[in-house]
Order: C-alpha cells, then sequence, then structure tokens
C-alpha cells in the first residue's frame, strides 16, 4: 500500500471503523502487542462511546440468554456453534452437516475434480495455469453442476457445467463457508448459469475443504445474509493434481 | 425486573465476575444492555435478525474474554459496545463484499433517523462531544458521524459525500485531530 498511514491516524481510522483489509489486521495487530497504540484507540473509543447511548433499545425478537449461555456452554471452534446462533434458520447448518448428501458419489467427484477443471481450462483459453484447488459442485441428484476453481494469485472462478432453472424473481446466490465460526459468506450472485469471477477479496484463499455452495435466493439476494433457499449444489475443495 | 440502568462501575464490576465464571453478572449486563447493543448493531447492520446475531455473538465474546478487560484503558460499558459495535461491522463488510451485488444498499437504507444532524443532536445539549462537533465544517462532521454510527466505509462515504477517496480520507483525519483537541 502506498497509503502509509502514522500510528495516530491508524488508531482514528480503527476506532471509527474504517480500517479494513491489511490496515485492519495491522490495527488488530497493534491494538494487542503495542500498548500506546491500545492507549490511542481506547481513547478514541471513550470518546466517541457516547454515540452508542444515543442508539435506540430494540427488544430483542429472538435473541435471549438462553442461547447465548446454550453457546458459551459449547467449547470454541465445535459444529453445534453456529446452529446455536441460527437457529431461526439452522436447517442450512444441518444440511451443510449432512454427509449422505454426497457420500454416495464422493468417489466420483474426486475424479471428476481433476478432469473437469482442466477441460474447462482449455475451453475457455485461459494461460495454462492450474489452479491450486478445485471444488466439484454436486446437485441433488449427484451430478457435477459447477467447479470453483481457486488459483495460486488468489483468483478463484466458478465454471456451471449444466444450466439451472431460475425462476422469475429468484437469483442464485453463492456461497463458501470457510470456518463455521464466521459462517456462510456470501461471494457473488448471478441471475443464471455463467462463469464469474468470484470475489473472496476480505476472505482467506481457498484451502482443503473449504465448502462452496450455490443457492436459490430472492432477487436482491438472501434477506437475512446468510443462505435462506435450497442448495441446488455444494463441494468441497480438494488439491488440485 | 429489568434494571433501567448499570453504572460504568457497575460493569466494570460485571465483567470481573464474568471473567470468575459468574454466569448471572453475565445476565444481569443482557438483561440491561442488549436492547440497547441491538439497536447500535442495528443502525449499521439495517436489519434485525443481523443485529441480533451480532449481539449474540457479542455475548459470547464477552463472556469468552471478559479475562483480557483491562479496566486501566477505559470503562465496561465501552468495551462491551466496542464488541458489539466491532461484531456488527465485521458482519457488514463481510456481506457487501461481493463485486456482483453492488446495488448502492447502503444509500437505499438511510433513514431520516439516522441521519447525522439528528445522530449529534441525540447527543444532548450538554455533551461536551456535541459541542465540539458542532464546531466541525459540516461535511467533515457527517463524514466522522456516518463512519462511526452508520458504519459506512472510506469508499461509501466518498460515494455519498461526492468527494475523492483521498479527500475523504484526509478530511476525516484532520476533523478529528481538530475533534481531539477540542476534546483535551
Amino acid at each position: 500500500m502506498s497509503d502509509l498511514v502514522t500510528r495516530d491516524e491508524l488508531a482514528i481510522d480503527y476506532a471509527l471503523g474504517l480500517a479494513e483489509g491489511a490496515a485492519l489486521e495491522r490495527a488488530e495487530r497493534l491494538a494487542k502487542t503495542d500498548a500506546v497504540f491500545a492507549a490511542l484507540v481506547a481513547d478514541w473509543q471513550r470518546r466517541l462511546g457516547e454515540f452508542d447511548q444515543t442508539a435506540a433499545e430494540i427488544v430483542p425478537e429472538t435473541l435471549d440468554f438462553d442461547r447465548i449461555v446454550a453457546e458459551i456452554d459449547t467449547p470454541a471452534g465445535t459444529s453445534a456453534r453456529k446452529q446455536a446462533v441460527h437457529q431461526g434458520s439452522s436447517w442450512w447448518a444441518e444440511l451443510w452437516n449432512s454427509t449422505t448428501f454426497w457420500r454416495p458419489t464422493a468417489m466420483a467427484a474426486g475424479l471428476a475434480a481433476v478432469l473437469l477443471s482442466g477441460a474447462v481450462i482449455t475451453n475457455l483459453g485461459k494461460p495454462p495455469t492450474q489452479p491450486v484447488y478445485v471444488a466439484v459442485l454436486q446437485t441433488a441428484e449427484g451430478r457435477a453442476g459447477a467447479v470453483v476453481n481457486a488459483y495460486a494469485d488468489g483468483t478463484v472462478t466458478l465454471v456451471p457445467l449444466e444450466t439451472i432453472g431460475v425462476p422469475e424473481g429468484r437469483i442464485l446466490e453463492v456461497w463458501t463457508l470457510q470456518s463455521r465460526e464466521q459462517g456462510p459468506v456470501s461471494i457473488g450472485r448471478i441471475d443464471k448459469a455463467r462463469t464469474l469471477k468470484l470475489d473472496l477479496k476480505a476472505l482467506k484463499n481457498p484451502d482443503v475443504g473449504h465448502l462452496f455452495e450455490i443457492t436459490l435466493e430472492p432477487a436482491g439476494g438472501s434477506p437475512t445474509g446468510k443462505p435462506t433457499g435450497p442448495i441446488l449444489m455444494k463441494g468441497l475443495t480438494s488439491t488440485a493434481l | 425486573m429489568r434494571e433501567s440502568i448499570l453504572t460504568d462501575d457497575t460493569v466494570t464490576d460485571i465483567l470481573k465476575r464474568c471473567a470468575n465464571g459468574d454466569k448471572t453478572a453475565l445476565r444481569r449486563l443482557f438483561e440491561t444492555e442488549a436492547p440497547r447493543m441491538i439497536g447500535v448493531a442495528e443502525r449499521i447492520l439495517r436489519r434485525r435478525a443481523l443485529a441480533e446475531e451480532a449481539t449474540q455473538d457479542a455475548f459470547v465474546q464477552i463472556w469468552r474474554k471478559a479475562d483480557s478487560f483491562d479496566a486501566s484503558l477505559g470503562n465496561g460499558r465501552t468495551w462491551i459496545y466496542t464488541i458489539v459495535r466491532n461484531r456488527a461491522l465485521s458482519i457488514l463488510r463481510n456481506e457487501s463484499r461481493t463485486e456482483l451485488s453492488n446495488t448502492p444498499e447502503t444509500f437505499e437504507r438511510v433513514s431520516e433517523d439516522d441521519d447525522p444532524e439528528t445522530a449529534v443532536l441525540k447527543l444532548g445539549e450538554s455533551s461536551r462531544l456535541r459541542q465540539c462537533l458542532d464546531k466541525l465544517e459540516p461535511l467533515r462532521r457527517n463524514a466522522i458521524v456516518l463512519a462511526y454510527t452508520r458504519g459506512l466505509s472510506h469508499g461509501e462515504l466518498a460515494g455519498k459525500l461526492g468527494l475523492p477517496l483521498g479527500t475523504i480520507k484526509s478530511w476525516i483525519r484532520r476533523g478529528m485531530a481538530s475533534l481531539k483537541e477540542c476534546l483535551t
């Protein structure tokens, strides 16, 4: 970044919530390791915190204390964690956890991953760069519906292998799940099955075992920020040979 | 019965008890502070379900990190509101990153209640923060207030205020420098 900022400026940006990407990572690290920086940030937080006390009080609809206790009683990082948060819509969590969804075709998928990713790259006339990771997204019927390719430079593409009927007023939304802690994150929306570049800028680069899936959502995307519609296809990344 | 208000000292004391594993202390914090914390998150996320999720996550973090709360750096209330605000910002930024959905959702969602002038007025007349913000040039003040209360990014502020990104960044930093001078 050419945009070099001083410690004071970074503290201001961080306290206001304006630090993003590398700057945010730097601020979070300094807040733990640099006492001067931590004090600068705390100073701003104390001053600006007055704004928080002007927010409206909103009586919780679904949140209650028992759910919080249920979550803190579950060791961090176990799969039950996010299910507690999404009790209202935990069906997706169950689906994502379900191994039966893809177990019968897991072997075939491993083979298809290698064959298809090679074929697709040739067809698109891309430079002969091998993806580092590939994921074959399978339909509920076990067909390979799309391939996700992740390249060494961080580029990630989605290449559909079959058309998807999208009803009027609906769109396809692409999600990735890198950790249960973070939950599913939307990385793209399309009106019909077509090749697209996915935006994973603010995420970690894909790694083995990351989940990608496509759901059907209302036009404009999921209203909750998490998958709400039926899963059309999904698959896990594995290393490309 | 819900207590209407906890003093800053009480919140700090509650955090110490949480660090010792006292869940009744956490419950007391939840019952008094959760509605306002949802309000802070909702102002940023514009969706109630997400605001409640951010608040749930915040309470889990408060419980797990209570032993790292450093009272020498600030009071407990500031600390818990910083946690919920950062959680809401993280949800907001993770959601709006997709290039394919770059509809200016953030601007559509602006309601009159949350314009920056109203946010400043809500601080109350005796507020030193308000008095110092009132001394700033209005556009600079608005940029700072929108960033903090609504979670707008540098890019969104540039779009909303019709200014280049670099200008926004330097305005905010200079505005904050003036603010600090006034508040000190």
